[in-house]
């Protein structure tokens, strides 16, 4: 299967039978990785064809965050092998009942009761239709797509007719009147508005953070990628610490020139790929000898039509004008074509290339480093290109930047692969190792993200209504958390694996002792408590809620789940995947009206992207779990 | 004496079908009791009996002694019952660990919280498996990529540790191959072997005759017979399992037709 050496043994803790699955398949078999990477994309199209898109993130993220706090229970349920059609009708119908119980008495009014207790008993009647849903769906042994039917039909009959009886309006409000609305406004209601301040050390911060994420994370695909020396040589910290020196050299040298030059680049390039040698001379085995370079022409034909797809999408580049506004085919420009085109070209372009380092990566190791040069070469002249050739700074600079050190870092992985022994066993202290790496590098580069965006000012970008922009609702807290603390859950608790096992098969789990049917009561409790936390948002957001309010969005929940790698037929998915389905299916909303595309063509695109996103979900599964 | 486990002339009625009658046997600890019968014979509503999801209308099950009856699988498990069905109680996409865990995670606490302690569930399942004579690769693949006879094993492996006395195997060899049965009937005599009475279902004699010391056999609902390994000799148990004078007759007419 592969060449590399025949002196590679198998280290003290390894199982010889135990195929050691790198750190690409152990990200493929994830759920949600097809989401994951689809969001990047999309985000990514929209960020080049759209100027305010990119400073759109408080509008996204405050319409990712009620569709995604439902979509994240709904996928549980769905992995619990249920559905609740009742689930988005009940988002309005909370929301008109906190305010019901809280508004003013009186003719046409409510109840007049103070949040402290209305909060908590909404709370209680969300719960027990939730547990009435599993009840029902427990005692009738009727599939849950119908009961809920039911009950959907129910609530939005009774939201309706109820909102006409007591208020005689199909919208009620005010959720203002109720007494002590200041506190819980501040919990449900929350904004914090982006004003002028500028923050000086915001690019700093985001840099040190976003490097500092970088480099660790770069470190955990190392040891996940190499096979550790018995003893560390002491030797590569000295090399390591030249390289880190010259990265900074570079830097410093970058502000004394103020800006970039030829040889800022070359020094830092020379220090990343001299700090990448120092610390695999430090860590990892070295190849006892060369094998030769095996480019088999399976190998070359993709990387041959990857260069045609760039030369391609610079011809596009070349031909079309980055200043027409003119609309060349309906809803898209000549400039946002220019951008659109010579993406696409790009992304394909990255996939053959993808494609030929897959294929060479059961050949020798220089036959991997040799394709990963070519591509850190070619990816450079793009970058080269986009730097020359761009017209907006965003390109200029920020995706120069990106583009270069993506390369650089291909450039320096090859020539460490050149030299040190890939690992083939599994390792049990360099993979808790690398996990943890993979863990905090990815919250600190987060965490520079999240500064940035924070953060971000007029100047930033070149749009003409900041208000609406930059106003972030305590909604997306709300988002973040529960979608972290159901990810907690599915994985470490005992519930969780009741959930999964459920969902994969009830009958099995009921005669190993779970108590299928209660797991799944409680799941259906989760989403009614999804919903009630929605109706709050919503209902301290808007003031006064329609009553039509949430209808028809259940199944925009099971898009968005769906979107996200859950399987509709249970016992497969994540909670991080739905929320960046929901992520997704908000960018899909918000991105064509950014780039001032007819919004009419939404549910086009979003139509397209499900069917695309299941079927890669699929595929990706198939094929990870084959190679396993 | 007192059996660990033993089955006085039990009844099964669905309705105006009589599912099971006059059935009678008994299980001691380190042996295995077969029960052979064909399809339709009764096996599956005796094992439910035992396992507490089905309850017999008619004669008497002893646990050591003392007479009882499971109204729920759950009660059978606690009362030291464990039962391998044939399509394994697993979950494909589950990994190995948490399919021998489901149900009876071990816990720890963190604050508030109780959650699974999950180094001490891979080490403990890994262990046990290795106990067993089983080698998984990694206890984090998914159930579903291990071969039938690794599934079944599994499942034993797991009976045993959440301390079963009687282990029921509902025909854990028929759908394997050859060599695959040969290794689930070592793992068989491996439950045997650390005092486990098993009771082992099946419809293919010659599975049966090398692992069991008892032997019942069910025609139709009723029991042919209950007999200890020294009274029975391999052939007349092939002979009694195909039906006996059926087959004979089926022989001969086959015969004649050429």
């Amino acid at each position: 299967m592969t060449t590399t050496t025949s002196t590679d043994a198998p280290a003290a803790v390894a199982d010889e039978r135990l195929a050691y699955t790198g750190f690409l398949q152990r990200i493929l078999i994830r759920p949600e990785i097809v989401g994951v990477v689809l969001s990047l994309v999309i985000y990514f199209v929209f960020w080049g064809v759209s100027a305010p898109f990119a400073s759109g993130g408080a509008t996204l993220l405050s319409l990712s965050a009620t569709l995604g706090i439902m979509a994240v229970a709904v996928s549980m349920l769905m992995i619990g092998g249920e559905f609740d059609l009742s689930s988005g009708v009940m988002t309005g119908a909370m929301g008109i009942i906190i305010i019901l119980l809280v508004k003013e008495t009186g003719e046409r009014g409510g109840l007049g009761m103070s949040y402290w207790f209305a909060i908590p008993l909404s709370l209680l009647i969300a719960l027990g239709f939730g547990w009435l849903n599993g009840k029902m769906v427990e005692k009738f042994v009727i599939p849950s797509f119908i009961v809920t039917l039911g009950s959907l039909f129910v609530l939005k009959g009774a939201k309706l007719a109820g909102s006409k009886i007591v208020v005689d309006q199909i919208q009620v409000g005010d959720a203002r009147e109720g007494t002590h609305y200041e506190f819980w406004r501040r919990i449900f209601g929350s904004e914090w508005e982006r004003d002028t301040h500028i923050w000086e050390a915001r690019d700093t911060t985001m840099t040190v953070l976003a490097v500092a994420g970088g480099i660790i994370l770069l470190l955990a695909v190392y040891e996940f990628a190499f096979t550790r020396r018995e003893q560390f040589n002491p030797a590569g910290l000295a090399i390591l610490g030249v390289g880190v020196a010259g990265i900074v050299a570079g830097v410093l040298l970058a502000h004394q020139l103020d800006g970039s030059d030829w040889l800022v680049m070359v020094v830092i390039a020379a220090g990343g790929v001299v700090a990448a040698q120092g610390m695999a001379t430090w860590r990892y085995r070295p190849i006892a000898e060369s094998q030769p370079i095996q480019l088999t022409p399976d190998i070359i034909k993709p990387i041959a039509m990857g260069l045609g797809a760039l030369v391609l999408g610079v011809v596009f580049a070349l031909v079309l004008d980055p200043a027409a506004d003119t609309n060349i085919v309906p809803f898209v420009t000549e400039q946002g074509a220019r951008a659109l085109l010579f993406m696409a070209c790009g992304m394909i372009a990255a996939g053959l290339f993808g494609l030929a380092a897959g294929r060479a990566r059961h050949r020798s190791a220089s036959t991997r480093a040799s394709v990963a040069v070519m591509s850190a070469v070619a990816l450079f002249a793009v970058a080269l290109f986009v730097q020359s050739e761009s017209t907006s700074h965003k390109f200029r600079a920020e995706l120069f930047s990106i583009l270069s050190l993506v390369a650089l870092v291909v450039l320096a992985w090859a020539l460490v692969g050149l030299r040190f022994q890939a690992r083939r066993f599994s390792d049990v202290n360099a993979d808790g190792f690398a996990r943890r790496g993979v863990l905090i590098g990815g919250v600190l580069l987060v965490a520079g993200m999240a500064v940035r965006m924070l953060f971000s000012v007029q100047n930033d970008f070149d749009t003409n209504n900041p208000a609406r922009l930059s106003t972030y609702n305590v909604r997306i807290l709300w988002f973040f958390g529960f979608t972290a603390a159901m990810m907690w859950v599915l994985r470490r608790t005992r519930f969780g694996s009741w959930t999964f096992a459920v969902g994969g098969d009830a009958n099995a789990a009921r005669q190993v002792g779970v108590p299928a049917a209660r797991t799944k009561t409680q799941l259906f409790m989760i989403v009614a408590f999804a919903a009630w936390l929605v109706g709050m948002l919503l209902a301290f957001k808007l003031n006064a809620i329609q009553a039509s309010t949430g209808n028809g969005e259940e199944f925009e929940y099971i898009i968005a789940a769906v979107v996200g790698g859950t399987a509709l037929t249970g016992g497969y998915g994540s909670a991080l995947g739905a929320a960046v389905g929901a992520f997704i299916m908000a960018v899909s909303q918000q991105g064509p009206a950014f780039s001032g595309w007819n919004t009419d063509w939404r549910f086009v695109f979003l139509g397209l992207i499900l069917l695309g996103s299941v079927y890669a979900n699929k595929r990706v599964r198939q094929i990870a779990e084959a190679a396993r | 004496m007192t059996h660990l486990l033993e089955l006085d002339n039990i009844a099964k009625y669905y309705g105006n079908i009589i599912a099971l009658e006059g059935v009678t046997t008994t299980v001691e600890a380190g042996e295995v009791t077969c029960v052979l019968g064909d399809n339709g014979a009764g096996k599956s509503t005796f094992i439910k009996i035992l396992a507490g999801v089905h309850q017999h209308d008619a004669g008497a099950v002893k646990l050591e002694g003392t007479e009882v009856k499971f109204e729920s699988p759950r009660e059978a498990l606690d009362a030291g019952i464990a039962t391998v069905y044939q399509d394994l109680a697993m979950i494909p996409l589950m990994s190995v660990w948490r399919n021998f865990w489901l149900g009876a995670e071990p816990m720890k606490k963190l604050g508030p919280f109780r959650l699974i302690d999950e180094p001490k569930a891979k080490s403990i399942a890994k262990d046990e498996l290795n106990k067993m004579g089983i080698d998984i690769r990694d206890v984090e693949q998914p159930v579903g990529t291990l071969s039938g006879g690794e599934r079944q094993s599994v499942a034993i492996a797991r009976a045993v540790y959440f301390g079963a006395k009687v282990l029921i195997l509902d025909e854990p060899t028929s759908a394997l191959g050859v060599r695959q049965s040969g290794v689930v009937l070592r793992y068989i005599t491996a439950a045997r072997d650390r005092g486990l009475g098993v009771i082992f279902i099946t419809h293919n004699p010659h599975h049966a005759y090398p692992v069991g010391d008892r032997f019942m056999i069910l025609n139709r609902g009723k029991s042919l017979g209950n007999f200890a390994k020294s009274e029975l000799p391999r052939d007349e148990l092939v002979q009694m399992m195909a039906g006996g004078a059926e087959l004979d007759a089926l022989t001969h007419e086959l015969e004649a037709g050429r």
